[in-house]
């Protein structure tokens, strides 16, 4: 579920919501949530002083994801 | 599009912020009816807008709730509500957060959502069960109370810092009753001075 609503929160505020792909990892750490956007989108999903940012990862906190992390990369970049 | 793709480039382009409190209500009786209509349309485009963005989400997450749609002067207001079910109220607190930070948040979001589909920048207002009619009415007590000292007392009374939305409400609060307030301070330390009569 929180991969998916991600997703949508993601999807929903760039230009490019057709290239938004959320995988979910689970590293012996916690989970990690990667979000992967267009390259043009990627200061959109940070946003001034990381606030878009800050602001996904309190929902997905909020949404039960308490100490999962949200990882925001473009799909350009390499694994 | 040229939006900066890093967020120092982001942060330039939207330089200096001024705080627009105190002109919010004049323009609204200047207009003519034709813009006073497009502007209800624009504003409830983006109240629909934001109400699809929304509803995704309660469905993703599984969350019982309502969503109700207005315009309040130049902006539009969206409300998540409960339904009168206490339960409900109760799934929905976790979207409103400690002080309402996660409504916040998801109005923020939001606001984004409509951006990206009208391409301007949207003033709307999210409320979640209740959350920030609540608080518009601590503040409006606070806004009543500070005016009440400074006619009785003939001093000025300062308040501690708030958020524009914040003040906005105070000082319709104090003008309400007859006294003025101004802003003081730089944000995120400006808050309200009501000036005694």
């Amino acid at each position: 579920m929180l991969d998916e609503a991600l997703e949508h929160l993601v999807k929903g505020i760039v230009e490019n919501p057709d290239e938004v792909q959320v995988h979910t990892k689970n590293l012996r750490r916690g989970r990690v949530l990667e979000v992967r956007v267009h390259p043009d989108d990627l200061g959109k999903v940070i946003g001034r002083s990381g606030r878009t940012a800050r602001a996904l990862r309190t929902v997905v906190g909020a949404l039960g994801g308490r100490g999962v992390r949200v990882d925001l990369v473009d799909v350009d970049q390499i694994r | 599009m040229t939006d900066g793709t890093t967020a120092a480039g982001l942060a330039e382009e939207a330089a200096p912020q001024v705080t627009p409190e105190v002109t919010d209500e004049a323009t609204a009786e200047e207009e003519t009816p034709a813009t006073r209509e497009s502007r209800l349309a624009r504003l409830e485009r983006e109240g629909d807008i934001a109400a699809d963005y929304l509803e995704g989400l309660l469905d993703i997450a599984d969350l019982d709730g309502d969503i109700d749609m207005d315009v309040e002067g130049d902006r539009a207001s969206v409300s998540i509500i409960a339904d009168d079910d206490t339960s409900v109220s109760r799934s929905l607190q976790k979207l409103v957060g400690r002080d309402g930070e996660v409504l916040e948040a998801l109005q923020e979001l939001t606001r984004l959502a409509v951006h990206r589909e009208t391409g301007e920048r949207s003033r709307l207002m999210l409320d979640i069960a209740g959350f920030r009619a609540r608080r518009r009415e601590e503040l409006a007590e606070i806004g009543r109370k500070a005016a009440e000292e400074a006619r009785s007392t003939g001093k000025p009374v300062r308040l501690d810092p708030m958020t524009p939305f914040e003040r906005k409400v105070v000082h319709d609060a104090v003008k309400a009753v007859g006294l003025t307030s101004e802003s003081e301070g730089e944000e995120p330390q400006r808050r309200v001075v009501v000036v005694p009569a």
